[in-house]
C-alpha cells in the first residue's frame, strides 16, 4: 500500500504541475527614462528592469522597434532617433510562455523646434477687391518643412487687408502687415493694397447655346480705364435656373481659369468678377441628347465557372472569333466562333496547368495567342503560346516561364513581343518572332519604393501601364506616333515618357485617347477597388472606383481635368474607339460614354452616357448580378465578359428619327 | 485507510484531467485553400474516422485578384490563429483572425510571398519566411512580427527563396531553409540575427574538412541540388530534419555539432514534414509522387509510403496524441484540394475531405472530447 501511495503522489504532483505554474501576473518591467523623449540625432540608452511589485528582480530585457528605420533600437535598450514621431517600442523578457513577460511603451521624437516662416508665392501686387490665398513654410531647426503646421495669421490693418480662414481679402486701398505665427515664431509680409484698376470685363466667348456636358471657357479678359488689357485676377462664378427645380442636385460647375460646364439643361449666367468689374454671360443648355438604346444580341454562357478577359478577332479565314479566360477555375480559355453575333458559338477549349487564365490576347494578325498563368500546379506560371491560325482546332506552340514563376497576371502582344506584366513589379518584354523559341529581351520597372504593376496597353510603338499607387506610366518602346514620342525606345530599350499619380492608388488599367474632337491626348486611368468587402452570393455588389481624364500636354505635364463615375459600382477593363469609352463597370455592368469635346467634372452627372447594359442570369455561378470584366467595341458589335455569366454581344442601335405629326 | 478512499478520487480526477487527450474524439485543424482564397476549419472526428468542413473563411479582399493564402500558424494559447496572405501591391501580408469565431483582427504587411510561419514559445513573437517565390534570385528575409498588436518588428535577410519556418521547443531557434541555396539557417529568436547557415549539399559531406566560410556560398551561382523546402527540429533530441526536395532524401542535421549525421532516400519530391510529438516518426509529404511518407526515425526506415487522393501533396499536421497526421493536398487545376487523414497506428490512410482548391498550409488547432 505504501507503494501505491508514493506513485499516486508522484502522478498528484505530475498532475497538478500546470496548477502551480509560476504566476507572472505580478512581474512588471520598469522603463528608464519614463517618459522616453529622444531628440532627432540624438542616442540614449534604455534600461529595463524586472519587477515583482517594488523588489527588483535580476533578468535580462530584450528591446524591439517596429519602425527601425526611423527608431533605432538596439536589443540592449541603445536608442537612436532619426525622424520626429510616436514609435511603439517592446522590451520582453522572453522564456517559456509561463515566465515571458512583456511591456509595450512608446518613444517620443518631437518635431525639432520651428526655425522660421516664410511666405511663398507671394503675388506681384495686391487689388482691391480681391481675395487671395496665403501660402507660408514653416522650417524646423532641421531645415525640414514641417507638414500640416498650426498656423495662426493677424493682419495689422483689416480694413485694407483681412484675413479669413487662411485667405486674405484686400478690401481697399491702403498698407497692412500681415503676420504668420507658429509655435511662437512668425514673420510678416508687408502687403500694399492698390485700387483695382479694372473697369471693364471683357468675354470673349461667344458659345451661348450649349449641351449638358460641353465645356465653355469664358475667355474673360479685363480692362484698365484707357481700354488696355491689364493682369488682375478674375473670379468666376455662376447662378443657374435649371429647368427641372424639384431637388435639383448641383447644376454645374465653373472653375478658377474660367472654364464651365453644366450638368442639366436650364439658363445659366456666368459671372466674371475683378474688384467692381463685372460682367455676366447668359448661357442656354439643352439636354446633351446622346443616349441611344441597346439590343442584347447573343450570350455565350458561361455558368459554371467565372469568366475573365476577352479578346475578338477575324481569324485568318475572314470569320470573326472571340477567346474568354476563366477564373479560379480549371484552367481553360474558351474559343468561340462569333460571326454571327447572335450565336456565339464555342468551337474550342484550350486547358492548361493553372486554376486562373487571367488575361487572353490575339496577335495582330490572328496567328497568335497568349494566356496568362495563375496557380500552376508545379508553381511556374508564365504565360502559353498558342497557334490561333485555326481557331476550331487551337494548339499549344510552347510554354514560357523563364523568370516569370510567380504568375503573370495580364499581357499585351505587340509586334512580335509579349509584354506580360510578372511578378507584380514589372512586365517583362518576350520576343516571339520564332513563337516555339521564346526570350525575354528586357523589362520595365519602375524604382520607385513599394511599387506595383496590373495591366499594361500599348498603341502606336507606346506602352501604357497601370501601377497602382505610381498610377499611370507612359513607356517608349518603338514609336510610331514623333508628335507623342520619340525617345528612342524599343523592346530592348524602353525608355519611360511620363507618369501621373493619384492619391487612391486604385490604378488598374491605363488606355490613351487622343480625341478626334478636340485632338486634345489624355491617358484613360481606371480604377480596381473593394472598399466594401468581397462580392459573394450574398453581397453581389460591392466595388468602387471611376474613370480618370488625365490630359497630357507634353509628358512632363499631366492634369486630371474630368472623371466618370458611377455611384456604388466600380471600373475594371475600358476601351474607347473614336471619341466613344466603354467601361466594363463590375457591378454596374457596360457603360458606353460620350466623351467628345473638352472634358471636365464628372461626366456621369453631365449625360453623357449613351447606354447601358447589366448582363445577368439567373443560373449563374453568381445568380442575377452583373459582374462585368471587359469590353471590346468589334465591328457593328460590343462583345463584353461578364465574371459571372460568360461572354455577351450587344449592338447599339441608331438613334430613333425624330416623328411628325 | 480511510485517508486513501478521497486520494483515490482525486488521483482518477487528476489522471482524467491530464490524460484527457488519450480519448480525444474530436480534432480540428485550419487548412488553406491558396487558389480559392479560402481558409477552411476541419473537423475530424476521431472514432468515426470521418471528417467535414466545419467552417470556411474567405480571406483577402479583392474578388478579381487570386492573393494566395499560404502558411497557417495557431498562437500558442489557441485563442488566435493566422494566415499568411502571399500575394498584395506588391507585398503579401499576415492576417490574424480569433479562433472559434474565426473574425479577422488585424493584419500587417509583409515582404513577397510571405509563407510559412511559426511562434516562439520563449519571446512570443512570430517569425514567418518572405519565400519570394516569384522574385528574381536574390536573398530574401525572415519577418519578425509581434503577434498581439501585429507590430512587424524586422526583416532578418537570409538566403534565396527562405522556407520551412519551425521553432526549436524551447523557443530559442527558428529554423528554415534557404531552397536556392541548399542551406539551413538557424535565427536566434532573441537577437533575430542568422546565428548560423549550412549547406546542404553533399559536396559539403564529402569535404568536410575544407573551410567554406571565406567562400560567400550566398553569393556564388552554384545550381541548387537539394533544394530544400521543409526543416522540422526535433522535439527533445538536437537535431533537425529537412526535405530535399530537389534530391529526394530527408537529412537529418545534429544541432550540436552542425553536421549532417544522415541522409535517407524517400519518394519523389518530399516537400514539408513534421515529427511526431513523442519524436519517433516522421511524416513527409511526397509532393512529386502525390504520397505520404512516414518514417521511423530510430530505425531511420520508412514505415510505410501511403498514397494520397490526389497529386502534389503538400502540408503535414500531426495531432497532439500522436493518432493522426492530416496532409493537405494541393490536386491540379480545377480540381478540389483535399486533406488526407492518416491513422499513424495502422498506417492506412483513413479519410479524404475535399477543399477548396489547392490546400496548402495546414496546422492544428485543437482536440476536444
Amino acid at each position: 500500500m505504501g507503494k501505491a501511495v508514493k506513485l499516486m503522489a508522484v502522478v498528484f504532483v505530475l498532475a497538478t504541475g500546470n496548477l502551480f505554474a509560476q504566476n507572472t501576473s505580478t512581474l512588471t518591467i520598469s522603463i528608464e527614462p519614463d517618459p522616453v523623449t529622444v531628440k532627432v540625432g540624438e542616442e540614449i540608452q534604455l534600461k529595463a528592469t524586472l519587477m515583482d511589485g517594488e523588489k527588483v528582480l535580476p533578468d535580462t530585457i530584450l528591446f524591439y522597434s517596429r519602425n527601425g528605420y526611423d527608431l533605432e533600437v538596439s536589443r540592449e535598450g541603445f536608442v537612436k532617433a532619426n525622424k520626429p514621431g510616436t514609435y511603439s517600442v517592446l522590451a520582453l523578457r522572453s522564456g517559456p510562455r509561463d515566465q515571458r513577460v512583456m511591456k509595450r511603451f512608446e518613444v517620443q521624437v518631437p518635431f525639432p523646434p520651428i526655425a522660421s516662416l516664410e511666405f511663398k508665392n507671394i503675388p506681384d501686387n495686391f487689388y482691391s477687391k480681391t481675395t487671395y490665398d496665403l501660402n507660408v513654410d514653416v522650417i524646423d531647426e532641421m531645415d525640414l518643412i514641417r507638414e500640416n503646421p498650426s498656423l495662426t495669421f493677424k493682419s495689422s490693418n483689416p480694413s485694407v487687408a483681412m484675413i479669413s480662414h487662411g485667405k486674405l481679402l484686400a478690401l481697399k486701398p491702403g498698407k497692412a502687415t500681415i503676420t504668420a505665427s507658429s509655435e511662437g515664431k512668425s514673420t510678416e509680409l508687408s502687403v500694399t493694397v492698390k485700387k483695382n484698376p479694372a473697369s471693364e470685363i471683357v468675354i470673349a466667348n461667344t458659345e451661348t447655346s450649349v449641351r449638358t456636358g460641353d465645356v465653355i471657357t469664358l475667355n474673360a479678359n479685363a480692362k484698365g480705364s484707357n481700354g488696355r488689357s491689364i493682369e488682375v485676377p478674375i473670379t468666376y462664378s455662376f447662378v443657374a435656373q435649371p429647368e427641372d427645380n424639384l431637388g435639383q442636385g448641383a447644376e454645374g460647375q465653373i472653375n478658377q481659369q474660367g472654364k464651365f460646364v453644366a450638368n442639366v439643361p436650364g439658363t445659366f449666367i456666368l459671372t466674371a468678377r475683378a474688384g467692381d468689374a463685372v460682367t455676366d454671360q447668359v448661357i442656354q443648355v439643352r439636354e446633351r441628347n446622346v443616349a441611344r438604346e441597346l439590343e442584347v444580341v447573343g450570350h455565350g454562357k458561361v455558368l459554371d465557372v467565372h469568366t475573365s478577359d476577352l479578346w475578338v478577332w477575324e481569324g485568318t479565314d475572314g470569320r470573326d472569333y472571340a477567346i474568354t479566360g476563366t477564373w479560379g477555375a480549371s484552367g481553360d480559355a474558351y474559343f468561340w466562333d462569333v460571326t454571327d453575333p447572335a450565336n456565339l458559338t464555342p468551337i474550342d477549349t484550350v486547358r492548361v496547368d493553372a486554376r486562373t487564365v487571367n488575361d487572353v490576347k490575339i496577335s495582330e494578325d490572328g496567328t497568335i495567342g497568349v494566356l496568362t498563368r495563375e496557380g500552376a500546379s508545379n508553381r511556374k506560371n508564365g504565360i502559353v503560346i498558342l497557334d490561333v491560325s485555326d481557331p476550331y482546332n487551337v494548339e499549344v506552340i510552347t510554354e514560357y516561364n523563364d523568370g516569370l514563376t510567380g504568375g503573370v497576371h495580364n499581357a499585351f502582344i505587340y509586334e512580335n513581343h509579349v509584354y506580360a506584366v510578372n511578378n507584380g513589379t514589372r512586365y517583362d518584354i518576350i520576343n516571339i518572332e520564332d513563337p516555339a523559341n521564346p526570350y525575354t529581351v528586357n523589362r520595365f520597372e519602375l524604382d520607385t519604393p513599394g511599387h506595383s504593376i496590373h495591366d499594361v496597353w500599348i498603341e502606336d510603338g507606346i506602352a501604357y501601364s497601370s501601377n497602382w499607387r505610381d498610377g499611370v506610366v507612359a513607356v517608349d518602346i518603338g514609336s510610331k506616333n514623333s508628335e507623342l514620342a520619340d525617345a528612342g525606345g524599343s523592346p530592348e530599350n524602353p525608355v519611360k515618357l511620363g507618369s501621373y499619380t493619384y492619391p487612391s492608388g486604385w490604378n488598374h488599367a491605363a488606355f490613351p485617347f487622343k480625341s478626334e474632337s478636340t485632338g486634345d491626348f489624355y491617358v484613360i486611368a481606371g480604377d480596381e477597388a473593394f472598399p466594401n468587402g468581397l462580392p459573394s452570393r450574398n453581397n453581389p455588389a460591392a466595388a468602387a472606383g471611376w474613370i480618370h481624364f488625365v490630359k497630357f500636354d507634353g509628358w512632363d505635364n499631366p492634369k486630371e481635368v474630368a472623371r466618370y463615375q458611377v455611384p456604388e459600382a466600380g471600373t475594371h477593363n475600358f476601351w474607347v474607339v473614336g471619341d466613344t469609352l466603354y467601361v466594363a463597370y463590375y457591378n454596374g455592368g457596360l457603360r458606353i460614354v460620350d466623351i467628345s469635346g473638352e472634358l471636365m467634372g464628372n461626366l456621369y452627372d453631365q449625360g453623357r452616357e449613351i447606354a447601358k447594359f447589366e448582363p445577368t442570369h439567373g443560373d449563374a455561378i453568381v445568380p442575377n448580378a452583373p459582374f462585368t470584366w471587359g469590353p471590346q467595341p468589334y465591328k457593328d458589335y460590343i462583345f463584353i465578359s461578364d465574371w459571372n455569366s460568360g461572354l455577351w454581344s450587344v449592338k447599339l442601335l441608331e438613334p430613333a428619327q425624330q416623328g411628325t405629326n | 485507510m480511510k485517508f486513501l478512499k478521497p486520494l483515490l478520487t482525486i488521483f482518477v480526477f487528476l489522471i482524467g484531467l491530464n490524460t484527457s487527450h488519450l480519448k480525444a474524439q474530436d480534432y480540428y485543424l485550419y487548412v488553406a485553400a491558396e487558389s480559392d482564397d479560402d481558409v477552411h476549419l476541419i473537423h475530424f472526428n476521431g472514432q468515426s474516422e470521418q471528417g467535414e468542413i466545419a467552417e470556411t473563411i474567405e480571406v483577402g479582399t479583392w474578388p478579381q485578384e487570386n492573393e494566395g493564402p499560404h502558411g497557417l500558424t495557431v498562437s500558442p494559447d489557441g485563442k488566435y490563429w493566422f494566415v499568411s496572405i502571399a500575394h498584395g501591391y506588391p507585398y503579401g501580408s499576415l492576417w490574424k483572425y480569433e479562433t472559434g469565431t474565426n473574425e479577422f483582427v488585424d493584419k500587417v504587411e509583409l515582404g513577397m510571398f510571405p509563407a510559412t510561419m511559426d511562434i516562439s514559445k520563449s519571446t512570443g513573437l512570430l517569425y514567418v519566411v518572405n519565400f519570394n517565390l516569384h522574385g528574381d534570385m536574390e536573398p530574401s528575409t525572415v519577418s519578425v512580427v509581434e503577434p498581439n498588436t501585429m507590430m512587424r518588428l524586422q526583416d532578418v535577410e537570409t538566403g534565396i527563396m527562405p522556407h520551412g519556418s519551425r521553432i526549436s521547443d524551447d523557443g530559442r531557434w527558428q529554423y528554415h531553409v534557404s531552397m536556392m541555396t541548399d542551406e539551413l539557417v538557424v535565427i536566434d529568436t532573441e537577437n533575430l540575427e542568422v546565428a548560423k547557415r549550412l549547406n546542404l549539399s553533399k559536396m559539403n559531406d564529402r569535404k568536410p574538412e575544407m573551410d567554406h566560410s571565406e567562400m560567400n556560398h550566398q553569393n556564388m551561382k552554384h545550381s541548387p541540388i537539394v533544394k530544400p523546402t521543409w526543416a522540422d527540429p526535433h522535439p527533445s533530441k538536437p537535431l533537425v530534419y529537412v526535405a530535399g526536395n530537389g534530391s529526394d532524401e530527408l537529412i537529418e542535421i545534429n544541432t550540436n555539432n552542425w553536421k549532417i549525421t544522415n541522409r535517407w532516400k524517400t519518394g519523389k519530391a518530399p516537400y514539408n514534414l513534421e515529427i511526431s510529438h513523442d519524436g519517433k516518426l516522421l511524416v513527409a509529404s511526397y509532393k512529386g509522387e502525390g504520397a505520404t511518407g512516414v518514417w521511423d526515425l530510430e530505425a531511420g526506415k520508412e514505415l510505410a509510403k501511403i498514397p494520397n487522393s490526389r497529386k502534389v501533396s503538400h502540408g503535414v499536421s500531426i495531432s497532439p496524441d500522436d493518432k493522426f497526421a492530416f496532409i493537405s493536398m494541393e490536386g491540379i487545376g480545377g480540381e478540389p484540394g483535399s486533406v488526407d487523414v492518416i491513422n499513424l497506428e495502422t498506417l492506412k490512410r483513413v479519410e479524404v475531405i475535399e477543399t477548396s482548391k489547392q490546400a496548402g498550409g495546414i496546422i492544428f488547432w485543437k482536440m476536444e472530447n
